[in-house]
Formats: structure tokens, sequence, C-alpha cells
């Protein structure tokens, strides 16, 4: 398959990482007072940042007495892009990704909890350097674990795409700008990876049905991984909140 | 912002503290809260500043285009203030609901760097009449905790005293086309006269007595609040050598406006906006020295910036 | 707002051309000494304090409640008022009345470009001062819930639009009967090279805000006020100003606000003297057809007895 160079002959990718690397993830919980969760997530050079509001009683027209209506809201800072944006939200771009945050984000809560309730979540990209989406929901569910609402599963989302190296494919987990300018197969993911299930699944460009597997699982143990890091990054947060604090006054 | 709910009570409360000069939080009238400043956050634009004044939270990025200067003013650049309430500071501006608010501040800061004795669009001027540098100051406002016009018009003006605006060199060819040569060197480029940028410095009438720097709960006591743009000085902004070779000015009134329901009685409005000069002259000092602190580690300590993960 | 489907609009960056003729691109000297000469007397004839006349009517429109046009030699302004209404699409119950204001510019109104039919950022930011304005100055709280619309077409515009907008929005306010605590009035002053310009036409106000070489005052104030109560509803300023200079501007633009509250209550007097003339003649009028009508049935019944 003559696909875009993305791979160099010593098998780096081009911003130098190996193929199963991920981005350095950094994240802290907490970062406002105001809303009830909140988090600042980066994945490379993609920055995001979270903030949950709720659970609280749900507008008359969203209502159900299913479970709680999840509310997204994706919006992208007008500097986040090489080229100014002009608007931050309210394009079809912008309103897809809040559908497809909201898939993935029911799936992680336990929404029969709180019936004839709603969450509001809303994601702000300060900058996007590529897989913005995945970096949303990974920011998502920090935030809403910071609000204390019961979920199911970490959420997790992870991208992969393919490249060729000696003659053999080899799947690229955590897709960078550079990569997606270059015009391969993204496959996005986002997925509860400690029940293995998972909340959705994208992708962009032509694959070869024989390879989609490799592909999947590429992005699966992506997700895995981010996973760990997800959750070392919650256990810290919260062990700093007791010694510091909390210990003192029991 | 989010959920505010005061009782009676409490406004009660508030207002009595003010008229003794002794507010809530532990502050005189004229004190503000503490301030977190930092600049060069966001890598995608010429110059960012994040502002966190106690609970208010506002992200600045500065973005440079090439434009054609207006017929009437070859000789002038451009600059564009554009504000966005992210829903993060309160569902309330969810989708176009912080529309109205946006505005008016986006408004309020077009109006105070209007006059060149604010900010000089001249050195904005690449080839006169025929190119110009145009500003998007792009404005993220991510949590509200009141007084956010003074916290957008700091952050404002430490993103533009970051900005970095690359050395272009405009040669006019055949048939009034221009061509434009860009240095290779990214550190080619040179920093913004914003000594003068003015601060916009809300004072807020609770009571009989005008306080500044609010916060949330005391704007929800006030039902006018005055906001005045008291240009900057020069001197505050340079370093070493410099500073003999800059004369001081004056400070000038670059905008005054009121917001809210009420009305002022003129005594009240001309003390206030003295009250505001007093307190922009000392806000734009201290903002200064740090700016300039800043710029000086950036240079000899690489520092990287801490973001958000502070 | 309906669009302008059939005029071809230039290309959204297309520039009048006579933004390129000399009368556009003067410096600020050349266009100082036009404005103004040596002796302080102005283009138009006036002296630097010195206001236009005004030309003020009330009940224009017929369908508003109230309306009011001022003129002021070339800016014309016209504004209805309509009766309360109950606030569209709003769930929580608001203690205190709304006012809903909207200023348009007529798309010729403007002798630098022509106006869109799209509201626009000046329109937008007009609307908010002139609320701002209003709001200080109607009884609010005896309209729980509801709102009043003000509407206000600028036909022309020749400098101190703002302040036209507010004297006519108060006045019509007046004649429409809605409860306000004083008569708004409001005027602009532009200060140019430190000196203090009542009433300033377009020309004036593009050079105020036009930035000079030295660092002399320049720029723009419009103020409006409540003269009984002595309050100041709203006050805005932009260009570069020292405290001083406001202050007496100021003051200036007080004593001028209060000289317009005498012709708009005697606009409003006459008015009222007006109707009640007129109710007085229909009432006669109707005095004399019931005369005329018993007369009648006299007749009838001694025809009637008769017969």
């Amino acid at each position: 398959m003559p696909g875009p160079d993305l791979l160099s002959s010593q098998g780096l990718r081009l911003d130098g990482r190996r193929p199963n690397e991920l981005r350095r993830i950094r994240c802290k919980m907490g970062v406002f007072t105001q809303p009830d969760g909140s988090a600042y997530l980066e994945q490379g050079n993609t920055k995001v940042l979270a903030a949950v509001y709720g659970p609280h009683q749900a507008a008359k027209s969203k209502s159900s007495t299913e479970g709680v209506v999840v509310n997204c809201q994706y919006s992208m800072a007008t500097f986040s892009t090489g080229e100014r944006k002009n608007r931050p939200r309210g394009d079809r771009k912008s309103q897809e990704m809040s559908l497809h945050l909201r898939q993935a984000l029911t799936a992680a809560i336990k929404t029969e909890l709180y019936p004839r309730s709603q969450i509001d979540v809303y994601v702000e990209v300060l900058q996007a350097d590529g897989g913005a989406y995945c970096v949303c929901v990974n920011a998502a569910t920090l935030a809403l674990i910071d609000a204390g609402i019961p979920l199911r599963a970490y959420a997790c989302a992870c991208s992969a795409s393919m490249a060729w190296h000696g003659g053999q494919p080899e799947p690229l987990v955590d897709v960078g700008h550079v990569e997606e300018a270059a015009g391969g197969v993204v496959l996005t993911v986002a997925s509860l990876p400690s029940t293995e299930n998972i909340a959705l699944l994208e992708m962009s460009h032509r694959l070869h049905m024989d390879y989609f597997d490799v592909v999947l699982s590429r992005a699966m143990q992506g997700c895995r991984d981010i996973e760990v890091i997800l959750d070392k990054a919650v256990r810290e947060h919260l062990a700093e909140g007791w010694t510091k604090e909390d210990v003192v006054t029991i | 912002m989010a959920d505010l709910l005061l009782s009676s009570t409490e406004k009660i409360f508030i207002v009595h503290g003010v008229q003794d000069d002794y507010r809530s939080d532990g502050r005189s009238n004229i004190d503000y809260r503490p301030m977190e400043l930092e600049t060069e956050v966001v890598s995608h634009a010429s110059g960012s500043a994040r502002l966190r004044l106690a609970n208010t939270d506002v992200l600045v990025g500065v973005k440079t285009e090439i434009d054609t200067p207006k017929p009437d003013q070859p000789g002038l650049g451009k600059i564009e203030f554009f504000v966005d309430c992210s829903a993060n500071a309160t569902p309330e501006f969810e989708g176009r609901g912080g529309e109205q608010l946006a505005n008016s501040i986006s408004n309020m800061m077009q109006r105070a760097y209007q006059s060149s004795q604010a900010f000089e669009l001249k050195q904005l001027c690449i080839l006169e009449g025929k190119q110009c540098w145009k500003l998007y100051i792009d404005i993220l406002i991510l949590e509200s905790g009141g007084n956010l016009y003074d916290a957008v018009s700091l952050a404002v003006k430490a993103a533009l005293f970051n900005t970095r605006i690359p050395f272009v060199k405009a040669v006019l060819m055949d048939g009034g086309n221009v061509d434009l040569q860009l240095s290779d060197d990214p550190y080619d480029c040179k920093h913004l006269d914003v000594g003068c940028a003015p601060l916009l410095i809300t004072l807020c009438k609770i009571g009989d007595k005008c306080v500044v720097d609010p916060s949330a709960e005391e704007e929800s006591c006030s039902v006018i609040s005055v906001v005045v743009g008291v240009t900057g000085n020069t001197k505050s902004y340079c370093s070493g050598k410099e500073i003999d070779s800059v004369k001081s000015l004056e400070r000038k009134c670059s905008t005054i406006g009121m917001n809210g329901s009420g009305s002022l009685a003129p005594q009240t409005l001309q003390s206030a906006i003295m009250q505001g000069m007093v307190a922009a002259e000392s806000l734009d000092e201290a903002l200064g020295q740090a700016l300039l602190r800043e710029r000086q580690e950036n240079v000899i300590l690489k520092k990287h910036a801490y973001g958000f993960l502070k | 707002m309906p669009l302008d489907y059939k005029r071809f609009n230039g290309p959204e960056d297309s520039i009048s051309y006579k933004r390129f003729t000399e009368d556009y691109i003067k410096s600020y000297d050349q266009l100082y000494q036009e404005l103004i000469d040596e002796n302080g007397v102005r283009k138009d004839g006036r002296a630097v304090d010195e206001a236009r006349k005004m030309f003020a009517i009330n009940d224009v429109v017929t369908q508003a409640k109230g309306s009011a046009y001022i003129e002021l030699k070339q800016t014309k302004v016209v504004c209805s008022v309509f009766d309360p209404r109950e606030i569209p699409h709003q769930n929580e119950f608001s203690q205190l009345g709304q006012i809903y204001c909207e200023v348009k510019f007529a798309p010729f109104s403007c002798p630098r470009k022509r106006r869109p039919h799209a509201p626009e950022a000046e329109e937008r930011a007009l609307s908010v001062a002139l609320r701002k304005a209003l709001e200080p100055t109607v009884c609010r709280h005896l309209f729980p819930n509801f709102q009043i619309d003000v509407f206000v077409y600028i036909l022309e515009h020749d400098g101190a639009c703002l302040a036209v907008a507010i004297n006519a929005a108060g006045l019509a306010l007046a004649s429409a009967a809605v409860p306000i605590y004083d008569i708004i009035t409001a005027c602009t002053i532009a200060v140019i090279d430190g000196k203090m310009i009542m009433d300033p036409t377009e020309a004036e106000e593009h050079l105020a805000i036009m930035s000079p070489e030295t660092q002399t005052n320049h720029g723009l104030i419009t103020m409006s006020t409540l003269s009984q109560l002595r309050q100041i509803t709203d006050f805005r300023q932009i260009g570069s100003l020292d405290v001083d200079c406001v202050t007496k501007a100021m003051d200036l633009l007080q004593k001028q606000c209060m000289k317009i509250v005498p012709n708009i209550q005697r606009v409003l007097v006459s008015n009222v003297i007006k109707y009640h003339k007129e109710r007085k003649k229909l009432e006669e009028e109707a005095r004399e057809r019931e005369e005329a009508l018993n007369k009648k049935m006299e007749e009838w019944k001694l025809l009637l007895n008769a017969g």
C-alpha cells in the first residue's frame, strides 16, 4: 500500500516517537474552584481544559426519566490552531465533536443513578495539535472524577494510524497533527479499557480489512496505557489532598 | 458566578463592611486581590498571557496577520479584540449565552485602545498604504469571580508586552505589487511598544462608597459601577538604559463607561474617576515590574511555562 | 431583519471610491483649520460652546404608543415606544421590567459609508448605551415581567447621534405615558486640541477621535442626566483626556443638559394643551349634537301627542 511515509528507515515517526509510544501526558485535576469538577490535560502540544457542572435538575426539554442527561459542549479557543479560527463554537465540526463526546461519556457514567437530572461537561481546547477529541475525552473523564460522579470505568480515547516499515504493516498510536495532515488513516477509539468495551469508534480514510484488527488493537492498547496514566494521576491527586489538610483535621 | 446565591442579610453584611472600609475578605476598599500572571503560555500565538485574579481566570492570545491598511489611515495598523466567554466559567455562557457580556467587554477594550496616546498603531505599519500588521487579540474567559474588565485589560497588556512581531522587509514591485521578505530566523523579531497601553479599572458603588476589584458577591450588591480606562506609563516598562531616553507621560483617561442599571451623582462620578486614576498608577507600575522580571527570567533561566499545571 | 437581496452588494472588503478622494485623506491639521478658524468660530458659524438649535415634536408615528422626532440641523432621529408587553421567551420571573432598545441607522444616513441592512457592531453598541441610559429613568418596578420596546431610527447622522437618540427616547417615553422618574436629557462634547466643542458635527467628531501628533487632549464625551434628581445615568468617553479636562467637560455637559430640559417640557406641555383643546372641542361638539337631538325628540313628542 503506497501510503504517506510516516516512518523513517530507523522506524521512528515524524516527531521522533516509536510507533507504540504515546505523547507525553501531563494533567492536573481541580484547576478551577467554581465548577463542581475541572481538569486540565495536555497530550504533547494538545491542551484541553474541562469543567463539569452537576448533576442538577435538568432543563424541561431535556429531562429524561431513564437516567441522567449528559450535556456536552466542545469549543476551541480562537488562538488554538495555527491559523486563527473565527468562531470558537457552533460550527459543524464542534457540534459533531460535542455529540461524540456525549456518546463516550454517557457510556462511562452510571446514568441510571440520576433520573431527571443533567450533567454539563464543557471542554475548551486551548491548543490543538492533533487528536483533540481523544484529549477531550480523557480530560472530561478526569473532570467527572473530580466532580465525584460515579463512573462504570475510566473512559479513555486514543487514536491510531498505520504505516509500513520494511514491508511490514506497523500501526502507530496517538496520532499527532503532522501525521493527521499527511493524510494517513486515523482510527479513533473511545473505550472503557477495564471492561474492554468500545464506546465510540470512528475512522477516516481507507484501510484494508486485513489490517483493521492490528490498528484497532494498537488503539485499544493506547487506551489501556492512558488509563494507567490517568489512574495514577487520580490517585496522586487524592493522596495530595489527604496528606496536606484532611489528615490533620481528622 | 456560577450559582451565586446571596441572602439579603449577607448583602447587608457586605454593604456595612464596605462602609467601614473593611470588606468580607479582609481587604480595604482600595485593595486588589492576589494575582498570578504568566506570559508565553500558548505556543500557537505570537504572544499570550494568563492572568488569575483570585477566582477570575483569563487567557489571552495575540495572533498577527498581514492586512492592507484602511485607505484613510494608510500609515496605521489594525487591532481587533474578540472576547469569548467559555462555558467553563458558568453554564449560563453555553452556546451564545455569554455573547452580550463578551461584546460589552470587547467594545470597552476597543474604545480604550482607540487613541494613539494609548496604543500607537503606527508601529504596526509595514509599507505605508499597502501592508500592515493586524493584531487579533483573543480573550478567553475561563472562570469569572468578579472584576472581569480589570483582569482582561491586565492580561491583554501582558500579552501585548509578550508579543513578538517578525521583521518583514516589504519592497514595492512593478504594478503596485508588494513583495514581502520574512527572515528565516524565528528570533529575528521585535517587541511592541505597549508601555502606554491602558488598564481598565472598575469602581463598584456599594452603598455610598466605591470599591476597586469587586468580587462576584460584591458585584451582586451593587447596581452601578464605573469603568475607567487609564493610559500607562512607558517608563515602568523599560529596563536598564532605555529608562533615561523615555520621558514620563501624564496618565490620561482613554475611556470611561458605566455598567449596571443604576445612576450616579456627578460628585460620585468625579471621585470615582480620581480613585480609578490612583489605582491604575500603582497597578500599572506593579504590572510593569512583574513583566520585566518575567522577561528577564525567560532569557536567563530559559524557564518553561507552567500553564495550568501549577 | 430583511436582507438586501435585490442589490448587488460589492465584495465584503470593497471600499467606496470616495474614500480615496482628497476630502477623506486630509491630514489632521488641514481638517482642524477647516473646522475651526483662528477666532474660534466653527465651520457652521457657531461659537465653540454653542449647541445646535433643536427641533422636537412628539407623536409622529401613529402606530406607536408614544413617539418623537428630534432634529439638530443635519442629525435627524425618530424614536417610537410601544406598550409594555410580557417578556417573550423567558422562563424566570423578573421583578423589574425590562427595556428593549434597538438603534438602527438608515442605509443612507452616514456621510462616510452606506449602512448595510444587517445589524452591526456600532448599532449594537448604541443600543446597549441607550438601554443603559434609560434603565435608571423608567420606574421599572411598576412593570414586573414586562418589557417596553424602544426603537430608534437614525435618518441622518451628523454627529451626537447617541445624545439625540436619548433625548428622543426620553420624549417618546413621556408621551407614551410610561412612568419615569425625571426627564432624561443628553448631550455630547468633543475635545479637540484641548478645546471644548459643544454638540459636535460628524466631521468634528471624526477629528476628535483622530489622534493628533502631539500629546494634547482629544476625545468625545456623551453624558445623559436626570436634571431634577441631579443624577448621571450614562457617561461614556473615548479618546485621551486628563482628569481636569474630564471634570471641566462634565460641568459644561451638565449645564447644557439642563438647558435642554425646558425645551422638552415645552413640547410635552404644548402637546397636552393641544390634546386638551381637542378634547374640549370634541366634548363641545358632542354636547351640541345631543342638544340638537333632544330638540328633535321634543318636536317628535309634540307631534306624537298632537297626532
